[in-house]
């Protein structure tokens, strides 16, 4: 993770992470994974919805937490100019791409041939 | 007859303990995979193992157990099943229109941990890696 943190300084990428997690949820976590991220709360999926990636199937959310529905796992990469340049998506939430699935695309798409 | 029923009994017990131990090592592979961030994409060999498990725990009190074959059965009945239903619900699917590669991200705000409000604006001039995920749990 400290590794990534590295590439995406290299090439002036900000992280941002989305969830329906409540802040203080995501607060008490953010020690685990050590990234710069800007980490949001969407409690309300008004920003999945922005993007279109509410999960339509089953909802099996967190025990003990109402939110109506959670976003399909999903990983863009966006251009400073807000395109979107590389997505990665589950089709099963139990399926996850690693850090190297990331790292190929900052190269690919960020990189200068 | 008494004879028959200690043998069946024997039998039954025998197999409370096999069935939690495929249990068991089912859930040791699995667990494997899921920290190696690397679940296959055909997870029927991993069902059919699990599956076995509560069958061979439904067959142990089929044929009769004694009282501690019947506790591992029990537990390779309820993991047993337990992934199958995960692995059941876990597919998923996005909204009609959904964002795609080539698209430009759409204008959003929301609170961060802190409380802060985001504005999409605050992004403008740098690339961005945006993850959405199910959340902490």
């Amino acid at each position: 993770m400290a590794e990534l943190q590295r590439e995406f300084d290299k090439r002036g990428v900000q992280v941002l992470t989305v969830s329906t997690d409540k802040p203080g949820v995501i607060q008490k976590k953010r020690g685990v994974h050590r990234l710069k991220a800007r980490m949001l709360s969407d409690r309300n999926l008004a920003v999945t919805d922005a993007f279109g990636l509410r999960n339509q199937l089953i909802h099996s959310g967190p025990p003990g937490d109402d939110v109506e529905a959670l976003p399909v796992p999903t990983t863009l990469l966006v251009n400073s100019d807000g395109k979107v340049l590389w997505i990665d998506q589950a089709e099963n939430y139990q399926r996850r791409s690693g850090p190297e699935v990331v790292m190929a695309a900052l190269q690919t798409h960020l990189d200068a041939p | 007859m008494k004879t028959m029923t200690a043998n069946r009994k024997k039998i039954g017990t025998t197999l409370g303990f096999v069935a939690l131990a495929v249990a068991i090592l089912a859930v040791a592979l699995w667990s494997r995979q899921i920290n190696q961030v690397a679940i296959p994409e055909d997870r029927t060999l991993f069902v059919a193992a699990f599956l076995a498990a509560a069958v061979l725990g439904v067959a142990a009190f089929a044929i009769g157990t004694r009282w501690f074959g019947g506790v591992p059965a029990i537990f390779a009945i309820a993991v047993g099943s337990f992934l199958p239903f995960t692995i059941a619900i876990s597919p998923q699917q996005v909204a009609e229109n959904p964002i795609r590669v080539g698209d430009t991200i759409p204008i959003f705000t929301a609170l961060d941990d802190t409380g802060e409000r985001f504005r999409s604006d605050d992004l403008a001039g740098s690339p961005v890696l945006i993850k959405f995920f199910r959340g902490h749990w």
